[in-house]
């Protein structure tokens, strides 16, 4: 799942400069966790008029060839046309809070918003780059798409030293692949949040009943079905040209075997359901009748 | 300097107004609109709470990345016109070593949080705090307390957030935010829960907790970038799209026919049942230890009557009567809290058993329909 539009920029390996002496090798994939990004976010919003981007902390887990960015933490900083300054004993502290909960995940690296990449950004990295030492830390900039004309997105970085005397102003920001990543069980949370969007009331009540959920989910499936309909049927009619591709794709997926529902078993399921439901039910009587009777006097 | 010109002035005036005016916070003036909204004494009581989807996110992942402990944390946010608005939250550390010391270093933890997210512009005022729970049972002891300790502390007594991650694993994420009802604070203020206190307050499982009804929302700058990450990039308009290449695909869980679930849930709930009959035995054995004291006792006074009645009869002295309770300890009526709260665990176990069974049925009906064509 990639983040954002696709970048024509090439990949490089990051190759080893020589100024570390244990042959690093190349990180090739960064992965968020949407609580990070979603943190970003939020971060921007309660910027200060004053400041233009904000930059905080990427907490998570490395391995050798990959990323993983677990969470993150705003940092102070300032910027002005002199000098840049980032708050140590602030980000110190925080880091350390963070380690009492989650002791496994270290400093990968950092974020920013907005893409454009300075001076400073290099300067910043440089500092990043020796509180990741040896691992090369790496840079998220998130464009907020706040601004006129710039596409929201995530892009990822790795610092590479650059010029025959590495200086820490210099550096080169090599692009990385960056994907956002979660686990199934965190995929329903999002699901809460997307269907947030109807764009009259910005807020949703919750929570649904199991029912409510499987009922959206019946609609988009049919609704698909719908516009699959509508495509094979102007195929056959001769008004588009068919994509072999879907053609296979859909033969595949509609020859789906569906063996496990045959008559027997679907009865015995269905008797095993029904008693489920009769028992649960029949539970939950008892145990408010029993919670009704402890109630009553004994005289 | 304002001090010596206060003392000044308080000197200048007449005497009877001797001690200066203690000297008044000063609040920026809240604007005419603002005036009826705005409750410097926490008097408008909450009707809705407000969850960012900041914190639904941080919630999910700290709830799925303890598992199966329950997550533990403080919700940060403020309250507006009766909406309780909650805009961050942050985890507490599991804390496992004896209890005085990681009470000391959670306070002290606390403490640092909330003013590192002051710093960078945050709300810092707790108002509550989540737990995440497994299949609809989160009638805990713990809960209780630190609701209760909470209740005390917090403005508008706080709120507890459950999430429950059986349910998010089905492909439903539930939130739902709950405050203690004023019944069940009388009757813990007391630390009494015998028969006769829980019929007095009317108690029942269903009684301990009220529902306040809870609503997410994202905030536009998010609700934009989700929706640009969930919205397919720019493929050729004319290819059909077999394969979604969006950041974040549409998602078909809840289609899932597997009934797994189920096995658990049913070993949940007859757990439950167990432990509620084995907490139902200790009480009834209680209770016969009870009545049994309470028949020797009465014997005892029964006899010293009868031998009073011969002493007075001969011209003796009556022995003492009231020796009774030093002769003999009635126990003391058992909490019934534990029962209560066992109660509520099967109630919830059972209910999140019966959602899923009728879902159980409706998809197995849907996928035979479908099949039988």
């Amino acid at each position: 799942m990639p983040l954002g539009p696709s970048s024509s920029a090439v990949h490089l390996q990051n190759l080893n400069s020589g100024s570390t002496l244990n042959p690093v090798r190349s990180l090739q994939n960064v992965t968020i966790h949407p609580v990070a990004l979603f943190s970003i976010l939020d971060h921007y919003l309660r910027r200060t008029d004053a400041q233009e981007r904000v930059i905080g902390t990427l907490v998570g887990t490395r391995t050798e060839t990959e990323i993983e960015v677990h969470n993150c933490v705003a940092v102070l900083h300032s910027e002005t046309s002199e000098q840049v300054a980032v708050d140590m004993d602030y980000h110190r502290t925080v880091f350390e809070l963070h380690h009492k909960v989650r002791p496994k995940e270290v400093i990968v690296g950092w974020y920013s918003t907005g893409s454009n990449l300075n001076t400073y950004s290099a300067l910043i990295q440089n500092f990043y780059s020796q509180e990741t030492a040896p691992h090369t830390a790496v840079h998220v900039a998130v464009n907020t798409g706040a601004e006129e004309g710039s596409e929201p997105g995530v892009k990822a970085y790795i610092g590479s030293p650059v010029g025959v005397y590495p200086k820490p102003e210099n550096c080169v920001f090599v692009p990385i692949p960056c994907e956002l990543r979660f686990n199934d069980a965190e995929r329903s949370g999002l699901d809460l949040l997307t269907k947030s969007f109807p764009p009259n009331s910005s807020s949703i009540a919750s929570p649904s009943s199991d029912i409510e959920v499987l009922e959206r989910s019946i609609q988009t499936v049919s609704d698909m079905l719908d516009r699959v309909l509508t495509y094979v049927r102007s195929v056959i009619a001769g008004e588009t040209k068919g994509d072999p591709e879907v053609g296979r794709y859909l033969l595949e997926t509609f020859a789906t075997s569906t063996e496990g529902l045959d008559q027997g078993s679907f009865a015995s399921s269905l008797q095993d359901t029904l008693v489920i439901s009769y028992l649960a039910n029949l539970v939950r009587a008892q145990a408010e009748v029993s919670a009704r009777l402890q109630l009553v006097t004994s005289s | 300097m304002a001090t010596s010109m206060a003392a000044a002035i308080a000197a200048s005036m007449p005497a009877t107004q001797a001690a200066p005016t203690p000297a008044q916070p000063t609040y920026e003036a809240i604007p005419p609109s603002m005036s009826k909204v705005i409750d410097i004494e926490a008097e408008i009581p909450v009707m809705t709470i407000q969850l960012d989807a900041l914190v639904v996110s941080k919630i999910v992942k700290h709830s799925s990345d303890v598992q199966p402990s329950p997550a533990l944390g403080l919700l940060i946010g403020i309250d507006l016109d009766g909406t309780l608005e909650i805009s961050n939250s942050f985890p507490l550390p599991n804390t496992n070593d004896d209890e005085d010391k990681s009470g000391k270093a959670l306070a002290r933890y606390q403490a640092a949080m909330l003013r590192s997210l002051k710093e960078v512009q945050a709300d810092d005022a707790v108002v509550g705090f989540y737990q995440s729970n497994s299949l609809g049972a989160f009638f805990k002891q713990s809960l209780l307390d630190m609701q209760a300790v909470h209740q005390e502390k917090l403005r508008h007594g706080g709120i507890v957030i459950v999430h429950d991650v059986a349910q998010a694993s089905r492909g439903n994420s539930s939130f739902r935010a709950f405050k203690l009802t004023k019944s069940f604070l009388h009757a813990y203020k007391f630390k009494k829960f015998n028969t006769q206190s829980l019929i007095e307050h009317g108690l029942t499982f269903s009684s301990i907790f009220e529902e306040i009804p809870l609503r997410i929302r994202t905030n536009p700058l998010l609700a934009a970038f989700i929706n640009t990450l969930s919205t397919p990039s720019s493929s050729p308009p004319s290819k059909f799209p077999s394969s979604p290449s969006a950041a974040l695909p549409p998602s078909f869980s809840p289609l899932d026919l597997s009934s797994a679930s189920f096995t658990h849930n049913l070993t949940q709930v007859l757990d439950g049942l167990d432990d509620y009959k084995t907490e139902e035995g200790n009480l009834a054995y209680l209770a016969r230890q009870i009545a049994r004291e309470k028949a020797r006792a009465d014997a005892h006074v029964q006899k010293r009557r009868e031998e009073n009645a011969l002493r007075t009869s001969q011209g003796l002295a009556p022995l003492p009567e009231d020796d009774v309770s030093r002769l003999f300890k009635i126990p003391s009526e058992p909490s019934r809290l534990e029962s209560m709260l066992l109660l509520g665990q099967i109630d919830g176990y059972s209910k999140s058993l019966a959602d899923g069974a009728s879902v159980g049925l409706v998809k197995m009906f849907a996928a035979n329909a479908s099949s039988g064509i």
